[in-house]
């Protein structure tokens, strides 16, 4: 994620920025492996963000608990988020993930009737 | 609130208890750290971990050595070569075998390009977090170069499970020691721009000179290794103290600290990329011919080519990963030095094929305790400076 | 000093708490009684021949059903001034789980008996900060033990279940429902 974000794959041609709240954020990444005792403040960031707000599932272990099937991590993140966009890989490739956030634009530009009567 | 007998205003203070909560964008990982304030100072600072504990240990009692190899990677994901490579040392030990000339030089190699990478990381987000954008662009860059090597070399960039039990995976192509040899060439003027950047900046030193002092029989008795004690004054090397690879045939420094404070840290880690420059420079004019895998037919697997051919070799590659290879009983311990400190293994074999007890004594853990020692007494914003200095990754400090 | 050595000396000293000296692969581990064991680390690390002034790691294993204690805490230090390393391996029965802490003689070892505490179960006497670390501070169990299962006990964790819960009730809330 942070060679996607510097300058070789670079986010910002694709109007992305990193923000330092989840208050002003749009979507959200879950990167890594979640673990229960994390679980609950990855809820908590997904509660703060205004709507309309996305999820994207970054690795195997976000998606679905990759290697680790232990008494301490979550088997995926979709457990108890709503999950818009899986980039599945370990760990997912720079140009993985940037097909991953063009996927979600596009799914945003097709979107009807999700976040109210208008939107 | 005024006081009526002599009409003066006193002024009631509190402490503010602030959680800098595992999700945040200077702590590098899910760290969490509970500081109690009086103003800007820190009065007390008491860090939480284990935001990321995946069960690596419980996890290695229950699979094969081999395929125990994949889950080093993932301990420390930043320079996961050196994981893998300190892995297979410690279990080459406990088996009584030993890798080829060849093997243990390109070992050294991918080892000394891991640090090189991890430094930079540390650097890009070190400086970062201070407020210096620059220097992370720039670095990033020559990351780049590394991970494409790395990718040649094995196909993946970042979890790599290059170097096998016994010696590596597979041999290295013309195309790899040319791309290197040209990176090789060129670094030493790339640590000169990054240098020209930070090193003599008046707003660097401002944050960095004096904080996070640690004395050397301190650090020492907190456990502390890599680039975080040699700041302080203690020139304590596993690659020199304890050679393993091809770490006793070449020639290199380590450079040393003197007053043990961040701005020391940063240089000591400064010149151990130029250091790590100068030992692949080396490995690659003295790299020597041969096989690249041990000779070991009990402990390592046989080449792809004869599996696919003999009936002999496919029920020997069978017996292997299945029950695993016949470790001897017994216990060992082996530490190597990646780029945050010294990672050690310890052993513990039945007999069986899967590992009694597998402890990852990692680096990151033991930094991290010590943060409440340089954090207390000093400002908020040294807190991230300390944070930086200490070179973490939660993955390796909560396993 | 030669890691045999090291082990003598031990034995000089502390003739009825040595219970075993084992050599492999050139490393020697000393297997110990565990109610003197600060008098033997204080030993080592004050002795000026043996000076071990760096704790590498503090670690607990369980022998469940293979030997009579059924835990052992080990102690792995090194003399950078020296440099030569010892092994040394404290013997802690399942009733008494209790050992003294060894934090006064090395601040390091602070987090890596907590982890031991949070992992096995084995308690620190005069430990300044006694509690779990890698797990959550209400969890039950001991997930290092060797029967406890590596895919977790069947009952979840109150936290994570909390969080279950509350995913579900918000889910009432959303505008969309899912494939609609």
């Amino acid at each position: 994620m942070m060679t996607t974000g510097s300058s070789h794959y670079d986010l910002d041609r694709m109007g992305i920025i990193f923000r330092g709240s989840p208050r002003q954020a749009d979507f959200m990444i879950v990167a890594g492996t979640v673990t229960k005792k994390m679980s609950e403040i990855v809820r908590r960031v997904y509660d703060q963000m205004p709507e309309p707000r996305y999820v994207v599932s970054m690795g195997s272990c976000a998606c679905s608990g990759g290697i680790f099937n232990t008494y301490s991590t979550v088997q995926g993140c979709d457990t108890f988020v709503p999950v818009d966009i899986y980039v599945p890989g370990c760990p997912p490739r720079p140009e993985a993930l940037m097909e991953g956030i063009i996927k979600l634009q596009e799914k945003i530009r097709a979107e009807h009737f999700r976040w109210s009567r208008w939107r | 609130m005024e006081n009526t007998e002599t009409g003066e205003r006193t002024v009631e203070t509190k402490d503010l208890q602030i959680s800098m909560g595992p999700q945040h964008p200077a702590t590098h990982g899910v760290l969490r750290l509970v500081l109690d304030l009086d103003g800007e100072t820190v009065k007390k600072c008491t860090p939480y971990v284990g935001y990321l504990h995946r069960g690596v240990e419980k996890l290695g009692e229950n699979r094969t050595y081999l395929a125990a190899l994949p889950l080093t990677d993932r301990l420390d994901y930043i320079s996961s070569m050196n994981n893998n490579v300190g892995y297979v040392n410690a279990v080459e030990k406990l088996f009584g075998i030993e890798a080829p000339e060849r093997a243990k030089f390109i070992r050294t190699i991918v080892a000394e390009m891991g640090r090189i990478s991890s430094h930079i990381i540390w650097l890009g987000t070190h400086v970062l977090d201070i407020g210096a954008t620059t220097p992370f662009l720039y670095a990033f860059r020559e990351r780049e170069r590394i991970l494409d090597l790395f990718e040649m070399l094995c196909g993946a960039r970042l979890t790599v499970s290059y170097p096998r039990i016994g010696g590596v995976k597979n041999d290295i192509s013309q195309e790899f020691m040319d791309e290197l040899y040209d990176f090789v060439l060129d670094f030493p003027s790339r640590i000169d721009d990054y240098e020209t950047l930070v090193t003599e900046n008046r707003i660097w030193k401002e944050r960095t000179v004096g904080i996070g002092v640690i004395s050397a029989e301190e650090a020492v008795n907190w456990g502390l290794t890599g680039g975080t004690l040699r700041g302080s004054g203690v020139d304590y090397d596993v690659r020199k103290y304890a050679p393993y690879d091809a770490y006793g045939q070449v020639d290199f420094d380590v450079p040393v600290g003197r007053n043990g404070d961040c701005y020391d840290r940063y240089i000591v880690r400064m010149q151990e990329m130029r250091q790590a420059n100068r030992i692949i420079q080396q490995c690659i004019e003295k790299l020597p011919t041969g096989p690249v895998m041990a000779d070991a037919p009990k402990f390592t697997l046989p080449s792809k080519e004869m599996i696919l051919k003999d009936m002999e070799h496919l029920i020997h590659q069978f017996v292997l990963i299945s029950k695993g290879p016949a470790a001897p009983e017994g216990e060992v311990y082996m530490g190597s030095e990646v780029p945050k400190g010294e990672l050690g293994f310890y052993f513990i074999s039945d007999g069986t094929g899967k590992p009694y007890r597998m402890r990852v004594r990692a680096p990151s853990f033991v930094h991290a305790s010590v943060l409440p020692r340089l954090c207390e007494g000093g400002l908020v914003a040294d807190v991230i400076a300390n944070i930086g200095t200490i070179d973490i990754v939660l993955g390796e400090c909560d396993r | 000093m030669e890691p045999l050595e090291i082990a003598e000396n031990i034995r000089e000293k502390f003739p009825e708490e040595v219970l075993d000296v084992r050599e492999f692969r050139g490393q020697v581990s000393v297997t110990l009684r565990k109610d003197r064991i600060l008098d033997v680390c204080r030993h080592l690390h004050d002795s000026p021949d043996l000076f071990c002034d760096y704790l590498v790691d503090v670690c607990g294993v369980d022998y469940l059903g293979r030997k009579e204690k059924r835990f052992e805490v080990v102690y792995h230090l090194y003399s950078i001034r020296h440099r030569h390393s010892v092994r040394l391996k404290a013997e802690v029965p399942e009733q008494d789980a209790e050992i003294d802490s060894v934090t006064s003689i090395w601040a390091g070892a602070n987090w890596h008996e907590r982890e031991a505490f949070d992992l096995y179960g084995i308690t620190f006497k005069g430990h300044p900060d006694h509690r779990r670390i890698l797990l959550p501070e209400d969890w039950e169990g001991h997930p290092l033990r060797k029967d406890y299962p590596v895919k977790g006990p069947e009952k979840e964790w109150s936290g994570f279940q909390d969080v279950l819960d509350r995913a579900k009730r918000f889910h009432e809330f959303e505008w969309h429902e899912p494939g609609e």
